[in-house]
């Protein structure tokens, strides 16, 4: 198992959107997805995830509707609104900015000073 | 931002399903989880428990998921106002004296706001409102203040003044509508065709005035109401064309009005157009406004007030100029005054209206005063509690907010009673005359006063938790602790601050009692003003010739004749006479009158003076008093000699040191031949012509009825039977000599001297109710301030009585304390007396606005109200008995 990586504060949304803009999915399923799409490197602190679902509904990124889950049971299923989807593309967009900056500053070199 | 309040109010309004939702999408969580746990191998005991571990805390979890949504301050207004709830539940005393305190106080608020809202505060219900202006001519170095505008002004200033987009004149009379044997005397209203235009007023049906219908021979027509159309016509679509006689004479609907027009405070259901003669619209005529015509205007958009006037003044310069009279009007400081309509209309009972609003908020502030002091000893005995939560970790947010919610509850639940007693006060305030008040009958209970009382409710809560909430949050927690329950006495800055209240209270009290004094006194001295007749056991009622069916002096003075007659031989009547219009009717007109071989004095310029037309027995029948010479009598209108009688103020005036009888004098504002002269054979007592508390001797001239150029008569009879009972009689007695004609206003004097004091009664009757329930408020809180430092300190006095103090020394203390804070608030009281004094001056008659025996009487009533109130707590606090001071510990 590949060592788990702490999550930095305001990641979590991101991951959230991310998970659910690749298919639509239930609370649990959310954080099975996180897991596999992170390689198993993100682990969610479980009790976390719902207000944080609670939140993005509540500002209109994600929309829920009750459906049948796999094992026919009802389960809550959330999908990305047009203003999450651009949310989510924003958040990419600036999220990669700061990785590539992050990267090249941490991996200078004293010659290059 | 709208999504998000869509979102909270979905989760508030599907509480429930909110609530399940959530619980079944986090228990399905776990039980999958658990699930996949037992699917990877582990005991599903171990699962179970991991799963549940893995989770955390399920309360906290969901808690967070609320405060997602932004539900939880709501939750925690719920959790708190259930609390407060069950706190006011738990001290009936308590709450029922606070409702019933905001009742009063907002109720009273409430009523007397709906007054000021819909008379001062509302615009006039016309699309054009804001610029609606009215202009008036003014003589005030002639004694004529106000003289309305006259048809001449009417047509030399429409289309000429740029500052405003329309000029209308209009007369509110009386005409005798319908056909015989069914006639109903009516208010109705002559306007210029550009009436309706000016107040943007659109017909609903059919089409104003047009110029042709101004002549006299072409006005044959009538636009009538939307209620008059209802009434009259059924509603019917088709009445334009249809026909309604006035005076007789047909007049042709050419127009509806909408639904709910009212012109001001007229309650005229007929409009008619203003014709007139080429004659009346000379230059020679303008000066003969009087006060029945009016003139109203609309200013152009962009246009303001003085540019109106200093157009107006302009054109009267230039018009002046040509005028032969234009000396002698400069003299009388002839000017045209521009002012706004709605404020123009509401300026007389302006003053009265705030007056009696500052009162009503006086009594709110003694009332909140009140409520804080209750709330501030209520809040003592949970001091305690408060200190031990706030030590366990209570926040001072929470503190406050918790005790925010108490108030608000309280007032809100105070404003809905308060809503309720508006509501009967609104009533309760037509008694007092509030209809008859000049847009008056707007007057209404609706949503925005609803909006006021809960704003106003909302606020009062708030300002009432303050003290309290501080009190509640003052730091010493360790002090708080211990104060007030074992040895300590009360905490001193609490206790400034109740006794602060309570001195405030006494103030405001003393302010609204002296403010109820004065006016009580002004209405006790406006009252016992005599009016110059016998007005006792004299029925007065008015008849309106038409002059279509009466159309020659003859024959209206053959009717008049006729009517005494029968008048006279009537049982119960001791004396009968006609007059054009009585004392106190509300309509007395002034008009110049010229004394032959009066030279005017440098600076004098002619005045104008009460003039009426007299029949019959008129002096006898109203109680004049005669000084000089002889009163007229039916023989001098049959004769039609030129005589008159003067009052005595106009004796005075013009003949200073000798006999006014047998001088002579003209009718209007120039001397002329000889043979229009009037010959004075008799001087009468003055009475009073507008009011009782006028003050002005204007002087009166009396003339035969038959010389008057005047339509209106009223009758006047002494009765030796109680007047009323003789008003069916009368009515009688004018139907049988013409079926045709309506007698109205049928009144006694003494109802007549009634309603003209109906301006200083109902403010003085209205804020004595105010001091008495102020006085009952400011007992109450002395007493619960008092009786409170007794329970806090029986172990102290128990104490003292065991070491011998007596429990004359017991009481005495209480009694000092009570006059100490007597003291403070009368003498503080004595100030805001003062103040208020001198702001309500202009509503005074015959009193100084600071009246030493008013304030003594005040002060005395007070001092007999605090004694009152401090009687018990200190009898109670001299009766513990010696044996509590060790039993308290």
């Amino acid at each position: 198992m590949a060592k788990n990586a702490d999550l930095l504060p305001g990641t979590l949304d991101m991951l959230i959107l991310k998970a659910i803009s690749l298919e639509q999915l239930h609370g649990y399923g959310v954080l099975l997805r996180i897991k596999q799409i992170s390689g198993g490197a993100l682990d969610i602190p479980q009790g976390s995830l719902y207000p944080a679902l609670y939140r993005l509904e509540h500002q209109g990124l994600i929309a829920a509707e009750w459906g049948q889950s796999e094992n026919n049971r009802r389960a809550k299923y959330y999908t990305l609104t047009a203003i999450g989807r651009r949310r989510l593309r924003e958040e990419t967009a600036g999220w990669n900015r700061l990785a590539i900056a992050m990267a090249a500053a941490l991996n200078a070199a004293p010659q290059e000073v | 931002m709208v999504g998000r309040i869509r979102s909270l109010f979905r989760a508030l309004t599907g509480r429930d399903d909110f609530e399940q939702g959530m619980g079944e999408e986090l228990r399905s969580h776990i039980e999958q989880y658990t699930d996949d746990l037992i699917r990877s191998g582990v005991s599903p005991q171990e699962a179970a428990r991991r799963a549940r571990i893995e989770f955390g805390g399920l309360n906290t979890v969901q808690e967070e998921c609320r405060q997602a949504r932004g539900l939880r301050f709501f939750d925690e207004l719920v959790r708190q106002s259930r609390y407060a709830a069950r706190l006011l539940r738990k001290s009936p005393g308590f709450t029922i004296t606070a409702l019933f305190t905001l009742a009063i106080c907002l109720g009273a608020n409430l009523a007397i706001f709906a007054v000021i809202d819909s008379v001062l505060l509302r615009p006039l219900p016309f699309p054009n409102a804001g610029g609606l202006v009215t202009m008036f001519n003014t003589y005030p170095k002639a004694g004529v203040e106000r003289d309305g505008s006259s048809i001449t002004n009417y047509y030399e200033r429409r289309g000429r003044i740029p500052a405003f987009d329309g000029v209308a004149l209009y007369r509110l009379e009386t005409a005798v509508v319908g056909e015989a044997g069914s006639t109903e005397r009516e208010p109705v209203a002559r306007v210029s065709p550009e009436f309706f235009p000016t107040l943007g007023v659109d017909l609903r049906m059919g089409r104003g005035f047009t110029e042709e219908e101004t002549s006299v021979q072409t006005d044959g027509v009538v636009i009538v109401t939307d209620r008059y159309w209802r009434e009259h016509f059924g509603a019917d679509p088709h009445a334009i064309g249809k026909q309604i006689r006035r005076d007789g004479v047909p007049a042709t609907v050419v127009g509806v009005l909408p639904a709910g027009f009212r012109f001001l405070s007229s309650q005229a259901e007929l409009y008619f157009p203003y014709s007139s003669r080429p004659e009346q619209r000379m230059p020679s005529e303008r000066h003969s406004g009087g006060n029945a015509r009016q003139m109203i205007a609309h200013l152009r958009p962009g246009a303001t007030l003085s540019q109106a006037q200093a157009q107006i003044d302009a054109q009267n310069a230039t018009l002046e100029r040509n005028d032969p009279q234009a000396k002698m009007m400069a003299d009388a400081g002839f000017r045209t005054l521009v002012v706004p309509l709605h404020a123009d209309h509401v300026a007389s009972i302006r003053p009265v209206l705030l007056l009696l609003q500052a009162g009503s908020l006086t009594l709110l502030f003694i009332g909140a005063v009140n409520l804080i002091n209750l709330m501030l000893i209520r809040a003592n005995g949970r001091a305690k509690e408060m200190a031990v939560r706030q030590a366990l970790g209570a926040s001072q947010l929470h503190v406050v907010s918790e005790v925010i919610v108490e108030t608000t509850m309280l007032t809100l639940a105070g404003g809905a009673l308060g809503l309720a007693a508006g509501a009967a006060g609104i009533r309760f305030l037509t008694v007092f005359g509030a209809d008859q008040l000049p847009l008056g009958r707007e007057i209404a209970f609706d949503v925005r006063l609803a909006v006021v009382a809960f704003l106003g409710a909302g606020v009062l809560g708030i300002v009432l938790a303050l003290p309290v909430a501080w009190f509640a949050l003052r730091g010493h927690l360790a002090n708080a602790i211990q104060s007030e329950s074992r040895g300590g006495t009360a905490s001193r800055a609490a206790q400034r601050l109740r006794h602060g209240f309570v001195v405030a209270q006494i103030a405001l009290a003393f302010v609204l009692l002296c403010g109820a004094g004065l006016l009580g006194l002004s209405l006790e001295r406006a009252m016992s003003v005599s009016p110059g007749f016998r007005p006792d056991h004299v029925l007065t009622g008015q008849v309106s010739l038409p002059w279509s069916a009466y159309p020659s002096w003859p024959v209206r003075l053959a009717f008049n004749e006729n009517l005494l007659s029968e008048i006279a031989r009537q049982p119960g009547v001791s004396e009968a006479g006609l007059v054009n219009n009585v004392p106190l009717s509300g309509n007395s007109g002034k008009s110049a009158a010229t004394v032959k071989g009066h030279v005017l004095r440098p600076g004098e310029s002619p005045r104008g003076h009460y003039s009426y037309g007299v029949d019959g027995d008129y002096f006898k029948a109203m109680g004049f008093s005669l000084r000089e010479g002889r009163f007229l009598t039916a023989a001098d209108s049959r004769r039609g000699e030129r005589v008159c009688v003067v009052d005595e103020d106009f004796a005075r005036y013009y003949w200073p040191d000798k006999s006014a009888l047998g001088q002579h004098l003209f009718e209007g504002s120039a001397a002329s031949k000889d043979s229009d002269a009037f010959t004075v054979v008799g001087v009468v007592g003055a009475v009073k012509q507008v009011g009782l508390t006028e003050e002005v001797a204007q002087g009166a001239v009396y003339y035969p009825y038959a010389l008057r150029t005047d339509g209106s008569l009223f009758v006047v009879v002494r009765t030796v039977v109680p007047p009323e009972s003789m008003g069916l009689t009368l009515q009688k007695l004018v139907r049988q000599i013409d079926p045709r004609l309506p007698m109205s206003d049928v009144r006694s004097m003494d109802a007549r001297i009634g309603n003209s004091l109906i301006a200083q009664r109902s403010p003085a009757l209205l804020t004595g109710l105010f001091s008495a329930i102020a006085l009952l408020l400011t007992a109450i809180g002395t007493y619960g301030v008092l009786s409170y430092a007794v329970s806090l300190r029986r172990g102290e006095i128990g104490v003292r009585m065991a070491l011998g103090a007596l429990p004359r020394q017991i009481r005495g203390q209480f009694l000092a304390l009570a006059l100490r804070l007597l003291l403070a608030g009368t003498a503080i009281g004595i100030g805001g007396a003062w103040l208020a004094g001198r702001a309500m001056r202009s509503l005074l008659f015959h009193v100084p606005p600071t009246h030493l025996p008013i304030l003594a009487g005040a002060a005395a009533a007070m001092a007999l109200v605090s004694f009152a109130a401090c009687l018990l707590p200190s009898h109670r606090a001299a009766r513990i008995s010696p044996m509590e001071g060790l039993s308290h510990r």
